[in-house]
């Protein structure tokens, strides 16, 4: 597994962020991103989900 | 048992169902006992991996009962007929190789897929790392789903919770 330059950053309390080769499809299937790096919303808070705008500092996320 | 991609798989003692429909990859079976559940292997269910305490403790914590359990002794006479269509299905090398030339090849050059479900989790499939906050690794597999609601008690991981809150991707204005 170690060939994979994929990489998915669990920030504490914060985003994920994706690096490396990937591509992220919404659901239906269409491809919005294919290169990063690309923040993705964990808190469930943002404005412009499925992407990070900062929310978690302000909603108490600490997941 | 209609749904032709539903799988079983026994060690002769008890039968493991897969219900491949009602999946929502909470992880939970595969972080729990590799040994036994490997989404990069085919079958992807080896029960001779585990003894079948273990098996039936780590079945019963899956979220949405897609895997679920049975003593053979209690097998209804149509679930025992797939035993044996599935036991001839999945010895024979050429579905094997197939299998795993479909499985693993394709990700040696395609990109690791993230989808982002509709009001659910993240899933990706691929080879890939994950890390934590302070940059050490987690348990590498082939497939994972990232909590997206905020909600799940196994963070970063999904667990179901978003059902339960209700969380939906429409923005809600403050």
């Amino acid at each position: 597994m170690s060939d994979s330059n994929t990489r998915f950053k669990v920030f504490t309390g914060g985003p994920l962020e994706v690096t490396g080769h990937f591509r992220v499809a919404d659901a239906a299937g269409k491809i919005i991103e294919n290169e990063g790096p690309v923040y993705l919303c964990r808190c469930g808070g943002s404005s412009r989900k499925p992407y990070c705008d900062g929310t978690h500092k302000r909603n108490g996320f600490a997941g | 048992m209609s749904d032709p991609r539903n799988r079983q798989y026994t060690n002769g003692e008890i039968t493991v169902f897969w219900v491949p429909s009602k999946c929502i990859h909470a992880t939970t079976c595969f972080r729990e006992l590799i040994e036994v559940f490997n989404p990069g292997r085919r079958p992807w269910i080896n029960m001779e991996g585990a003894p079948t305490r273990r098996i039936t403790e780590v079945v019963n914590k899956c979220p949405t009962q897609a895997i679920v359990w049975k003593n053979n002794e209690e097998l209804t006479p149509e679930e025992l007929a797939q035993q044996h269509v599935a036991a001839r299905n999945e010895v024979t090398p050429e579905t094997l190789t197939e299998e795993i030339e479909k499985t693993e090849r394709p990700e040696r050059v395609k990109p690791t897929n993230v989808r982002i479900m509709k009001d659910g989790p993240i899933v990706v499939e691929g080879k890939f790392r994950i890390l934590d906050g302070d940059d050490h690794e987690l348990k590498p597999t082939l497939m994972t789903s990232f909590c997206r609601c905020g909600g799940s008690k196994s963070q970063p991981y999904c667990d179901g919770s978003h059902r339960k809150l209700a969380f939906s991707d429409q923005i809600v204005d403050e």
